[in-house]
């Protein structure tokens, strides 16, 4: 049976109504779904919708209730599609997927275009890091992601966080990779203070995450598949990472200056930026990435090579993320 | 190093010889044949430079572990006749007896040494270092 077909026999019994399916078409949506838009007719009413699905491989492997539950929380408090069905076993769909409500008519950005936001560049990182800094200040307990995941203690966001993506890098490596095992290593030995708070995350907040609407207004924020709790200087810590900045060493996420990004953050979250804690969160940053870009490698050699998607970020984002290491890592012992 | 150009290269070739499903064409295509596209121009640059590149990283991590006496670090010699991937299975024993040495480094409190190791490390991404062209928004 074609997905299309799928689709409408999994809608028509969810909303006890036939439905069509209309537009049905896969979009680049993130590397770790398949990710289609399509338009589902019921009635007089047309509903557009985006449709996740797990891949048989992916970039990251992570779990699709965490990524729901995360639009969940959002929706209504950041500019977020409204989530509208999760189905863990896959339903009539044959593997796990959710869908979501589609927004039209937005750009997202690829992270190696220059100057992306053109004019509009200093409004969308106000708005940006605004947002950032609000999900920072809401109180997990009782979301429904706070109620779905672990909170760890807050002197132990960073123990939980790094053992995590460096059993990832010990798991996936295939060729030595010294500076990033370095990086490991000296997080480990110079921890950074507790969390101030406990947070939600994002996981995967840079702006090739984000879809604006060209004149200055982001309409969503999206790729939620990282989220989890911790502390919400990590999500600043990825934000600045220089992979991100569209070629543009003066702005983060190639919108606005780092020192103004912190203030957005600080006003909006209530939170205080410790420069020192900054630094580890960004050194752990740019280990996690090459977690990700480790794992990716794996993935795309155990596919055949068949996803240039995996290869790129296999391949010139783990370069450049040795790149970005080695640099912290000389900063960071000049500091420590 | 993984992966390595004529994986890139086959693979490339391989995800536009496997017929595309109706639902992928459209956006989902140009943007698959954009990053192929990509991964070709980096793979134009792997080939002029890689080898050298990785020659010279073997060469710099090969005179590091010899100037470091006090650590009786063994420097891994290349055990097959030059060849891309003779000369990464080399670059793959070198790093591993690098990473050994800038741990017994770090365990003696080696200032030294350690600034020695990072600047290798900055040099060494600097090789292998992949350019990419900013591309319009």
């Amino acid at each position: 049976m074609s997905l299309d077909a799928q689709l409408a026999a999994y809608l028509t019994r969810r909303w006890q109504a036939p439905v069509e399916i209309e537009g049905l078409s896969r979009i680049p949506g993130g590397a770790s779904r398949e990710t289609y838009r399509f338009d589902a007719l019921v009635g007089d009413t047309r509903r557009p919708l985006i449709l996740r699905r797990d891949p048989a491989g992916s970039l990251i492997d992570t779990d699709r209730r965490t990524e729901f539950e995360a639009y969940r929380t959002a929706h209504g408090r950041l500019p977020v599609p409204e989530p509208i069905a999760l189905e863990i076993d896959g339903a009539e769909l044959d593997r796990p997927f959710f869908l979501m409500q589609r927004i039209d008519g937005g750009i997202v950005t690829s992270p190696f275009a220059a100057q992306p936001f053109g004019a509009h560049a200093p409004a969308i990182g106000i708005a940006f890091f605004h947002a950032l800094g609000t999900l920072a200040a809401l109180n997990p307990a009782g979301t429904p992601l706070g109620s779905l995941l672990p909170a760890p203690a807050p002197d132990q966001c960073w123990r939980v966080a790094l053992d995590h993506w460096a059993a990832a890098i010990l798991r996936d490596e295939a060729h030595p990779q010294p500076i990033v095992r370095a990086a490991i290593r000296r997080l480990y030995r110079h921890p950074p203070p507790p969390a101030q708070a406990v947070r939600i995350l994002h996981g995967d907040y840079r702006s090739g995450n984000l879809m604006h609407d060209g004149a200055g207004q982001i309409l969503a924020i999206l790729d939620w598949e990282l989220a989890h709790l911790g502390d919400p200087l990590e999500d600043l810590g990825w934000a600045f990472d220089p992979l991100w900045n569209h070629f543009d060493p003066g702005t983060v996420c190639g919108m606005i200056p780092q020192a103004q990004a912190i203030a957005l953050w600080e006003a909006a979250s209530g939170l205080r930026v410790d420069p020192a804690a900054l630094r580890w969160w960004q050194l752990f940053n740019a280990v996690k990435g090459q977690a990700i870009w480790t794992g990716a490698a794996r993935e795309y050699r155990g596919q055949g090579c068949i996803d240039p998607i995996l290869g790129i970020s296999a391949w010139y984002t783990a370069r450049r993320h040795d790149e970005i290491l080695a640099d912290q890592l000389q900063r960071f012992g000049d500091a420590a | 190093m993984t992966p390595t150009l004529p994986e890139i290269l086959r693979g490339n070739f391989m995800s536009l010889a496997i017929p595309a499903t109706p639902d992928m064409a459209g956006q989902f295509m140009t943007a698959r044949v954009s990053v192929i596209a990509l991964l070709n121009l980096l793979g134009a640059q792997e080939a002029e430079r890689g080898t050298a590149g990785a020659v010279r990283e073997n060469r710099m991590i090969s005179d590091l572990l010899g100037s470091a006496p006090a650590y009786a670090v063994v420097v891994p010699e290349p055990r097959d006749a030059p060849s891309p991937a003779a000369i990464d299975a080399h670059n793959a024993a070198l790093r591993r007896a690098l990473i050994a040495l800038h741990e017994a480094v770090e365990q003696r409190g080696d200032d030294a040494t350690e600034a020695r190791i990072l600047a290798l490390y900055a040099a060494m991404a600097e090789g292998r270092k992949l350019i990419l062209p900013p591309l319009p928004g």
